[in-house]
């Protein structure tokens, strides 16, 4: 029976966030995302080469709208991010011949080692499964997807949410380094 | 059993109201439910208790100097001494200054018709049904007659959580500090500790 209560939640959401908070986390992800995807388009893909991956969508949701979250440190956003990447990539180059096993020995060993890190970051669990079905375009990098596009962007990302998360009187980011 | 006199200035609860409010006003997105964050406040707080219970010693509580009664003294003196004193009991010493047992109230009260729990009430009862009073069993005996013994003594570095315990378990209401050597130094009342119990909330 108490199995089944425990499903039906005990407690209430968080409060809303007031506007300014608002405001600013779409002024920072919006900077954030023109910062790597001009150099994606308007640079790097001409070339062959990419600097932009789904994952940094949902890392803007941390690192501009939830900046007090353990889950937004730098440490997270970098060390989440690489970890996945080199897991991901690992993960596709052994078990590559069946997708399924691949996709899923990728997310939930990346989630095993941010944890055995406290690098914990959501969207590395997507910057693995990328690794694994992202198509020729991510498979032929290699590792090199660890560095470009991957810890690149987050660099970049990270940067600006150091500029922008600092402007107004009431926030503040990061809350720690390492 | 954890009824010490001492909780009633203790840890604060919150509600998840307080918390929501609070959050409110940190503004930004707090990563973590009402409910969580209650749990770890609960936690820590605890944690803290036990820490100043067992950091804080009897000797930074205590009253001292501490007024004693030597064990020769007459009652007489005794009471005058302890009424002048405005205190309810007291330490007594030997010739050598060393504690032999303690001195309250209480000691008194039993003597007076109050019975085994020292009642002030029994005592007045006993005046009223008699047509006066029975203090005078009291003439003539001295501290040492009537007194507690043995004396429950700790040294200075006793913590004060220890002292709540022993207050409950021995039904006591001071505890004389003593030296190594026995000599009191001071006397940690239950007030003492109501009150450094409320200068840690």
């Amino acid at each position: 029976m108490r199995y089944f209560e425990k499903m039906r939640g005990h407690t209430q959401s968080p409060p809303g966030v007031g506007p300014a908070e608002v405001i600013w986390s779409g002024i920072g992800s919006f900077l954030g995302l023109a910062a790597v995807s001009l150099l994606h388009f308007q640079l790097l893909d001409p070339v062959g080469h990419m600097m932009i991956i789904g994952s940094f969508g949902a890392s803007a949701v941390l690192i501009y709208g939830a900046i007090r979250s353990p889950l937004a440190q730098p440490r997270n956003l970098i060390g989440g991010h690489v970890l996945s990447a080199i897991v991901g990539v690992t993960a596709f180059q052994i078990l590559g011949g069946q997708l399924w096993l691949a996709a899923s020995v990728a997310v939930s060993l990346a989630i095993v080692v941010m944890h055995l890190t406290k690098t914990l970051h959501p969207p590395g669990g997507a910057t693995a499964l990328i690794a694994v079905i992202g198509g020729d375009s991510i498979h032929n990098l290699g590792y090199w997807y660890v560095l470009m596009p991957t810890a690149l962007g987050a660099v970049i990302m990270l940067i600006i949410a150091l500029i922008v998360n600092n402007i107004s009187g009431n926030r503040r980011y990061p809350e720690f380094w390492l | 059993m954890n009824t010490s006199p001492i909780r009633e200035c203790g840890p604060m609860e919150i509600s998840e109201q307080d918390v929501l409010v609070a959050m409110k006003t940190m503004q930004g997105y707090i990563d973590i439910t009402p409910a969580d964050f209650r749990e770890i406040y609960r936690m820590a707080y605890a944690l803290a208790k036990n820490r100043l219970m067992n950091n804080l010693k009897a000797a930074d509580v205590m009253s001292s100097p501490v007024h004693v009664i030597p064990a020769e003294m007459d009652l007489v003196d005794t009471a005058i001494l302890l009424a002048e004193q405005n205190i309810s009991g007291a330490p007594v010493i030997d010739g050598d200054g060393r504690i032999v047992g303690v001195i309250s109230e209480k000691d008194f009260l039993i003597r007076m018709g109050a019975g085994e729990n020292g009642s002030f009430m029994q005592v007045v009862a006993s005046c009223l049904k008699n047509r006066g009073c029975l203090a005078t069993p009291l003439r003539n005996q001295i501290a040492r007659d009537i007194m507690t013994t043995p004396a429950i003594v700790r040294p200075p570095d006793v913590a004060i959580g220890a002292i709540a315990t022993l207050f409950m378990e021995k039904k006591i209401n001071r505890l004389p500090i003593t030296d190594s050597d026995g000599h009191p130094i001071g006397i940690v009342t239950r007030l003492n500790l109501i009150n450094s119990w409320c200068a840690l909330g």
